[in-house]
């Protein structure tokens, strides 16, 4: 997995490719919660070169979402691949979290 | 040793960046089983979740010890066998967490129960673990595989 950390009209934005499982999501985890221990109002997470995830990478988004939820920080999955969608949706993770199409959508939402 | 048709056999040590190894040779033999697309997916993720839960649960997250996994197709479906050597596992472990509860962890099981229609450990095994993962297949694709 690659973490490419972006920053776009004034949101960092996580670029993620390659697969994200148990020896990945360490580092992965090490790099949100960094951002979010600053308090990071609003952080996009890219999903669209993301080739595969298991429960520690769905584990490390839902840490990152309710450690930003007591200070109304926002957590925005995008451009996420029909079979991870699948995933979410089977762990009605799908209600929790915010998912849209690509960044433009997700500024608007 | 002599394989049995249809089969292989991976071993890896307990550390997570063999994961994709034993993923990898899952999927394939998934695919060579004539499993479409989709389950070959499911079958991917379940067997790397119950090999991650080796590491962490049997092993306690020690990377010196090694896992096993033997595949296997046949008329009836798919089965990986997935053997380690440590404590013994309480079954009762092989539950998930409630799909209503937000909170990380606790989803691999329900990924490996919604893709496998046995999932087992084997009680005769004397040291270490040995669970038993089988997917069936469809009547209509076996139907096709053996041409009746």
């Amino acid at each position: 997995m690659k973490i490419d950390i972006q920053e776009h009209k004034g949101v960092k934005v996580f670029a993620l490719s390659g697969e994200i499982d148990m020896a990945s999501s360490p580092a992965l985890r090490s790099e949100l919660m960094a951002l979010v221990g600053r308090k990071a109002p609003v952080v996009f997470v890219d999903f669209k070169d993301v080739s595969y995830i298991d429960s520690s990478g769905i584990a490390t988004f839902v840490e990152g979402l309710k450690a930003m939820m007591p200070y109304g920080g926002r957590l925005k999955l995008l451009g996420v691949p029909a079979k991870i969608m699948e995933i979410f949706n089977f762990s009605k993770l799908d209600k929790v979290f915010e998912i849209y199409g690509n960044v433009e959508d997700a500024f608007k939402g | 040793m002599r394989l049995p048709k249809d089969s292989a056999v991976v071993t890896i040590p307990s550390h997570p960046k063999y994961l994709c190894v034993v993923r990898e040779a899952a999927a394939r033999m998934a695919d060579m089983g004539g499993f479409d697309a989709s389950s070959v997916e499911d079958i991917r993720l379940a067997v790397d979740e119950a090999c991650s839960n080796v590491i962490k649960y049997a092993y306690g997250g020690d990377s010196g010890k090694q896992i096993t996994v033997r595949f296997r197709n046949s008329a009836a479906g798919f089965e990986a066998l997935i053997e380690d050597s440590g404590p013994r596992t309480d079954p009762a472990c092989l539950k998930g967490r409630d799909l209503d509860e937000v909170r990380p962890g606790g989803l691999g099981m329900h990924f490996i129960r919604r893709t496998f229609d046995v999932v087992a450990f084997d009680e005769k095994k004397r040291n270490g673990n040995r669970l038993r993962l089988l997917k069936y297949r469809d009547r209509g694709h076996e139907d096709r595989h053996t041409g009746t």
